[in-house]
């Protein structure tokens, strides 16, 4: 009744109802749950640690104490990255009035803007004697463009005088925090202790698949391992987290970054400082060495792959729960995401999955070229027959050979989201031994129509034809398989071909096996309609 | 809001010097202030104060207006006062700005020495500041701190016209002096508002509850205090202004199949709809604040798939389609209310019965009554294939495309997939097709096709293409 009578005088007064409301610190998170989701634009490839553009769905619990009356519910500690609109808080008792993130945090330049107009204390040291004066001053402005105080004696600027001076504060003003900070506006009837469910989205999380391959020791088949590498970029741990994983690829609407920490910057810019003699220009900072840092943690993070697959990984975890048209994975034990940390859990080991290695080259039909290297294509099913038939996120591959007793990378990929029962197709990288040259041979033009065309044109839009003929040399010591494809676009075809021609997704193929030590010689004709 | 009246009047205000030994900002003057907002970052503020006027001509200054103020828009008025004049001065303070407007006039120089400790002072004159500061002390011509030594330079007082902040003043004559009620209203940026959504699909039931948030966000510069505050879900037109954010609203996916045609009970303002914040509220700078303004159980939505191919062109790596939830906001079988712009997102419960986010997706305003048809993303399991099996040539503008697409889905459960091929442009016909389409416009052509569980669906067709 009197709280009523209070906020009924107050808000009678017009000032603010918040003024009324209570802060409640809400307790530390309990049961947290976080769920990963990969970057919307990356269909394949790694993670980038200095650029993760993940996301994740945190999820906790808090207990609160709240009073009768209205309180202003402070949640200490939520992740840096969150997008506060996205916050969603249950289990209050009468609901929620009103949600508010504050980018309002403690810094230096929030302390002095906070303190402009209000009176301060100025410190100086002299410098030959040690004594410190402690003076009243007033700061009467402070931004980007420098620091204006005022004292008895008249107004100064700060950091201009050359003596060692600065400002103490009685007290951190109201309203910020060290923490990022969400508070909610809530009511209560009476006293009550609450259990609240917190969750938003946040940014600065990521994860990626990462496969490895290692050739069984006849080449035919390949051991697959794939470990979950998850980062948080943030600087808030998630401890003890109960941690899940989401593959496929979902939509963001525009991003809504929420507004920059702590507001506008204070830099103590002095006057124009010129002086009669212009001091020689400093030495240039010595180069930088050609290795970064960040190169050095990248490389440390490729080698960490290999090594862990010495180690005996821990079971990989029970295959994914559906969650709408996506892949919900749970990493069994409740695990840390630490802060600036990035950590790799096995995700699945299946073993012998059987593969066909084959050579092929995508040429343009008309085009012509010079020896280029051949793509080396890994080949399987993502079905139980080939010892998989589960969900394969996306990710990068990396393919493991063995050279005497070591293993060394035989080629990489990256791996796009493959659902069970879909062909997989690695292009793992190019082979010397195996080469290709297209070569024109004859070319006979049509009607001129529109000369200003490339020839490839020139044929799909008049009777022009030509012939071609493309060479495949094998320097290895066994027979090569090897697919031509050959792009026609627009109503260009292929005909008189000297080898049988196959069609595959509407454009000719040839399939063909390069004898060990030895070359094949294809010829065909490529005509406008 | 500090308000201080300067010139021939009375201070009005000796609040500001008072508090000053706090170190806590000083204490507003009792203000009503309303802040209407519009989406497309513009609001109106409405501060209505009293001030004790002094009779005849007085300068009111308003400091701590939105940093981003239209100055032009502001327009104060009062019981017998007649504004004579409005300026806005944004010449800020800065130790810089100080010594330039000290040219010509004297300031004291304090000495430390560097041996003693002990300090001196001096007049001294300044002459000049262009890349550093020249003064005469006495006779004497000097740089400022040329050799390098402490030297603090004191100025008498804060020059007249420069400012912590941006501040308008207005002269106005007021017939008689007294108390009274004055209003001050301007326009101004980066006060703006938008929708988030939470929306909740229950798999088994086809429901969704839905809940609504208002999201406003302030980065004008200055807080509002205990504002009276009215959300306008609409975008008025800003005349010779760059309207960067109504051009992207436009051209954005409003995810609105069908527009309604049914009138929702909220108040309006001329065409547009007005949401009441029930309480006042404060709105801190730099603040994101969210009031909750829908909350709807249990209404009706389906699930379904829809893959959009933009020409006749061939996808050899399967891709995915678009995973598309569907419901109504009509006051029959839907959400019953009309839906102001932002952001819709999606959660689903995972087996252990706790939401999980599923995708997000834009919505424009959407009148009462529409049907909305929102894409969360690609569906893992459902994909398309599309091929250009062949491309004749009749002539050089007529040409025949024999087109295959291949639906697969890995899911064990048949599904329905929405398969819309676009770009027919010119006068195109389908000579033959697997299965009847339903023609959506001349440049599109929609299948309805059923994907068994575990397999796959194959649609043929034929286009016949005129330019």
């Amino acid at each position: 009744m009197r709280q009523a009578l209070l906020a009924a005088l107050f808000s009678a007064l017009a000032l603010p109802p918040p003024a009324a409301a209570r802060d409640v610190i809400a307790g530390p998170p309990r049961a947290l749950s976080v769920t990963l989701y990969r970057a919307p634009w990356r269909q394949g490839g790694s993670i980038e640690l200095g650029n993760l553009g993940g996301f994740a769905l945190i999820k906790e619990t808090r207990t609160v104490h709240l009073p009768a009356g209205d309180s202003r519910l402070r949640f200490e500690g939520v992740v840096d990255g969150i997008q506060s609109a996205s916050a969603i808080v249950t289990g209050l008792p009468e609901g929620v009035i009103e949600k508010n993130r504050d980018a309002a945090i403690l810094s230096p330049a929030a302390l002095m803007r906070a303190a402009i107009g209000v009176q301060i204390t100025l410190v100086r040291t002299n410098r030959k004697t040690g004594k410190i004066t402690r003076t009243p001053a007033t700061i009467r402005s402070a931004d980007e463009n420098g620091v204006v105080f005022e004292t008895t004696q008249g107004v100064e600027a700060l950091r201009c005088s050359g003596l060692p001076e600065t400002f103490t504060y009685d007290r951190v003003p109201a309203g910020l925090f060290s923490t990022p900070t969400l508070s909610v506006l809530t009511r209560a009837k009476r006293e009550t202790t609450a259990t609240v469910t917190l969750s938003y989205l946040a940014d600065n999380f990521d994860w990626a698949a990462n496969y490895v391959a290692t050739l069984t020791p006849d080449r035919r088949a390949l051991d697959l391992t794939a470990w979950i590498t998850l980062a948080n970029g943030n600087s808030v741990s998630l401890l003890d987290a109960g941690t899940q994983i989401v593959a496929g690829r979902l939509n963001r609407a525009r991003d809504y970054a929420d507004s920059g920490e702590g507001g506008p910057r204070v830099i103590a810019t002095c006057w124009p400082t010129g002086t009669t003699s212009i001091p020689i220009a400093e030495p240039p900072p010595p180069e930088q060495p050609r290795t970064s840092v960040a190169e050095i943690v990248v490389t440390a993070a490729r080698k960490s792959v290999p090594m862990a697959m010495m180690a005996p990984a821990p079971p990989p975890p029970p295959p994914p729960e559906q969650l709408g048209d996506l892949k919900l994975y749970r990493l069994g034990e409740r695990t840390t995401v630490a802060a600036r940390q990035s950590k790799q859990v096995l995700m699945l080991s299946q073993a012998a999955v059987p593969f066909t290695r084959t050579y092929g080259a995508d040429l343009y039909a008309g085009g012509q070229g010079t020896f280029t290297p051949a793509t080396i294509i890994l080949r399987t099913r993502n079905d139980k027959a080939n010892h998989l038939g589960l969900p394969l996120p996306a990710g990068h591959l990396e393919l493991f050979d063995h050279a005497g007793n070591e293993e060394l990378l035989a080629g990489q990929a990256d791996v796009r989201d493959t659902a069970e029962g879909e062909d997989v197709e690695l292009k793992v990288g190019l082979a010397p031994d195996v080469q290709v040259r297209q070569t024109r041979l004859a070319y006979r033009a049509g009607e001129p129509e529109l000369t200003f065309l490339t020839p490839e044109l020139l044929l799909a839009l008049h009777k022009g034809r030509v012939v071609e003929e493309a060479e495949i040399t094998n320097a290895g010591a066994a027979p090569a398989p090897f697919e031509l494809r050959l792009q026609t676009w627009n109503a260009l075809h292929v005909s008189d071909a000297d080898q049988p021609m196959g069609m595959k997704d509407g454009r000719p193929i040839f399939r063909l096996t390069v004898p060990a030590n030895g070359r094949v010689k294809v010829r065909y004709a490529v005509g406008g309609p | 809001m500090r308000f201080v009246s300067l010139g021939s009047g009375a201070l009005l205000l000796g609040l500001v010097a008072s508090a000053s030994a706090l170190a806590q900002p000083a204490p507003q003057p009792a203000a009503d202030i309303s802040v209407t907002i519009y989406n497309n970052n513009l609001a109106l503020v409405r501060d209505v104060r009293t001030l004790d006027l002094t009779s005849g001509r007085q300068r009111l200054e308003f400091k701590d207006v939105s940093a981003e103020i239209r100055p032009e828009t502001a327009s104060l008025t009062a019981q017998g006062v007649n504004v004579v004049e409005q300026n806005f001065d944004y010449d800020l303070l800065s130790p810089a700005k100080m010594m330039e407007k000290a040219v010509g006039r004297v300031v004291t120089i304090v000495r430390t020495n560097p041996a003693t400790g002990a300090e001196s002072s001096e007049q001294a004159e300044v002459l000049a500041v262009n890349n550093g500061v020249v003064l005469k002390i006495g006779d004497r011509i000097e740089v400022l701190r040329d050799d390098g030594l402490p030297a603090r330079v004191i100025f008498d007082k804060v020059p007249e016209n420069l400012r912590a902040q941006p501040t308008l003043s207005v002269m106005v004559d007021a017939a008689g002096a007294g108390a009274r009620p004055v209003t001050l209203r301007y326009l101004t940026p980066g006060l703006g508002w938008r929708a988030d959504y939470v929306a909740v699909y229950d798999e088994t039931a086809s429901k969704i509850d839905v809940q609504g948030w208002v999201t406003l966000t302030n980065t004008s510069g200055v807080s509002y205090d205990a504002a009276k505050t009215v959300l306008v879900a609409g975008t008025p037109n800003l005349a010779a202004m760059d309207d960067g954010d109504a051009d992207e609203a436009a051209d954005a996916s409003t995810g609105m199949t069908q527009a309604g045609t049914e009138t929702g009970n909220r108040a309006r303002l001329g065409d547009f709809y007005l949401y009441p914040l029930a309480e006042r509220t404060t709105i801190a700078n730099q603040q994101t604040k969210q009031v909750s303004f829908l909350d709807v159980r249990g209404a009706p939505a389906s699930h379904g798939y829809e893959t959009r191919l933009a020409w006749m062109q061939t996808i050899e790596e399967p891709r995915s389609v678009q995973s598309v939830y569907r419901f109504s906001n009509s006051a029959q079988g839907g959400l019953g209310d009309q839906l102001p712009a932002g952001t819709v997102r999606f959660y689903i419960n995972d087996k252990q019965g706790a939401p999980q986010f599923i995708g997000e997706s834009p919505i424009g305003h959407t009148p009462m009554g529409s049907e909305l048809s929102m894409s969360t993303g690609d569906a893992f399991d459902v994909k398309v294939k599309s091929v250009v099996e062949s491309r004749t040539r009749n002539s050089l503008f007529h040409w025949k495309t024999a087109m295959r697409y291949t639906l697969s889905n890995a899911l064990p459960k048949p599904v329905t997939v929405a398969l819309i091929q676009d770009g027919l442009w010119g006068e195109t016909r389908i000579l033959a097709e697997s299965q009847p389409s339903k023609r959506r416009s001349a440049e599109s052509a929609e299948w309805t096709v059923e994907a068994p569980a575990n397999g796959k669906t194959e649609v043929t067709a034929t286009f016949d293409s005129k330019y």
